[in-house]
């Protein structure tokens, strides 16, 4: 049964066309890596170049999202190993661009909000990711695991470090009443 | 009766609603009088929801015009292309036609705003083939004496087979960049991939200032490749591509 070939022409799933469509989505998901508006653009600007160079290679009737957010990833790993080896990390300090919804009013919510944010981008890239596409993008243990191309025993036990550390560092997460009978965990 | 333990995944994977239904409930009937297993749970949604109160937003943000813009009419190029490879029969075509290439020296690959995703653009090349970009400080080791003396004398558009069994180096073409030293672009091929070369003349030498490995399989990686290549030609104001006369008159060995 071939789906893409013959006259079968599929007005609206063709890759470039669902990319268009796609856009709010893989910006969101490059901030959430990079933490910078500016980087996360030219990041989806070149996912999106290498995806419609690529779009052969997409199979038709999986998750388009996961694919797209897989070569978004790579080339969001590629860049950290560049900066890594370029000495001056210019980079670094222009990512500091921080990753606010824009157009709300100060209140306590946002800033409790704001905390997780910046909470988020101290962690490991590895955490962050994890943490991203399953929290945010809400994709199954599954997905993440072929978006990553690690084992789905690596993906559960990265997300549930992530998790943790990002409850320590926000103090917001860990259930609204305390017990006393805990083995005096650090504050 | 003995409390069963449960690890942080398990408690995770039940909060996310990814635990098979048996475990699923075991925990349940544990939560019942387990307020500490209760806890570590909640830990775990409240997480969850934490990160995704804090980022879900940013979808709501309207994507930069320039950038949509750009996308769109890629898209819309890609369309095109697709219906005329397909038209032609060739749906695979892989190859990119470097030798009846013109170069663009004056035409700029991107807007001036892309131009920071130059650098991203490079990445997307090195993540697939290997890549290389020096200013004459590395030598390439492939850069052999071989190499050199074919560049030193023989014409553009030229197959020069070289010593070790499958190599062929094919030069592409001659220019002069904005300071008028003489530069070659040339591929060396091989079985499994192609190692595209801009090389210019520096005193007695060649010095490779722009190396992209790409493998020949891949259907994607010419075309961005050739995207760096533009870019690259263009930064440095290479001018059109040199005449077999003018390329004569300007390779230091003639060959006769």
């Amino acid at each position: 049964m071939s789906w893409q070939t013959g006259g079968m022409t599929n007005e609206a799933s063709t890759v470039p066309q669902r990319l268009v469509a796609f856009l709010p989505n893989l910006r969101r998901f490059a901030i959430s890596l990079c933490h910078s508006r500016e980087l996360a653009d030219d990041l989806v600007q070149a996912a999106c170049e290498r995806a419609i160079l690529a779009a052969d290679s997409f199979v038709p009737d999986t998750r388009f999202d996961a694919w797209m957010f897989r070569i978004l990833r790579n080339l969001w790993i590629d860049h950290l190993r560049r900066v890594r080896t370029a000495g001056p990390q210019e980079d670094l300090d222009a990512a500091r661009d921080v990753a606010i919804p824009s157009g709300e009013t100060a209140s306590h919510a946002r800033m409790e909000l704001l905390e997780v944010s910046v909470a988020l981008q101290s962690l490991p890239h590895e955490q962050r990711e994890v943490l991203v596409l399953v929290c945010v993008e809400e994709l199954s243990y599954r997905d993440t695991a072929e978006v990553l191309s690690i084992p789905i025993g690596t993906v559960m036990s990265r997300l549930a470090r992530a998790r943790k550390n990002l409850s320590e560092l926000t103090g917001i997460s860990m259930g609204q009443k305390r017990s006393s009978d805990t083995k005096g965990g650090v504050a | 009766m003995s409390r069963e333990y449960f690890d942080d995944e398990t408690l995770m994977a039940f909060a996310d609603g990814e635990l098979d239904a048996a475990t699923s409930s075991r925990i349940e009937k544990a939560l019942e009088e387990d307020e500490t297993l209760a806890e570590r749970v909640a830990g775990f949604s409240n997480s969850r929801m934490a990160v995704a109160s804090a980022m879900k937003p940013l979808i709501g943000e309207p994507v930069p015009a320039a950038l949509m813009a750009s996308v769109r009419r890629m898209a819309e190029e890609a369309e095109r292309g697709a219906k005329v490879t397909h038209k032609s029969g060739h749906p695979h075509d892989n190859v990119v036609p470097l030798r009846s290439r013109q170069l663009r020296p004056t035409r700029a690959p991107h807007p001036p705003w892309l131009m920071p995703a130059a650098a991203s653009i490079l990445a997307a090349v090195a993540g697939i083939g290997g890549f290389l970009l020096g200013r004459g400080l590395t030598p390439d080791p492939a850069f052999d004496a071989t190499i050199a003396a074919a560049l030193d004398r023989q014409p553009s558009g030229r197959d020069v087979p070289l010593g070790s069994s499958a190599e062929t180096l094919h030069i592409v073409s001659s220019f002069q960049d904005g300071k008028g030293g003489l530069c070659r672009e040339y591929e060396l091929r091989r079985r499994q991939e192609n190692t595209v070369t801009v090389a210019c003349r520096q005193g007695e030498t060649w010095v490779p200032r722009l190396a992209l490995t790409v493998p020949r399989t891949e259907d994607y990686v010419p075309a961005s490749a050739q995207e760096t290549i533009d870019a690259y030609l263009a930064s440095i104001q290479a001018g059109a591509p040199l005449s077999a006369e003018q390329e004569q008159r300007l390779l230091p060995k003639r060959d006769d």
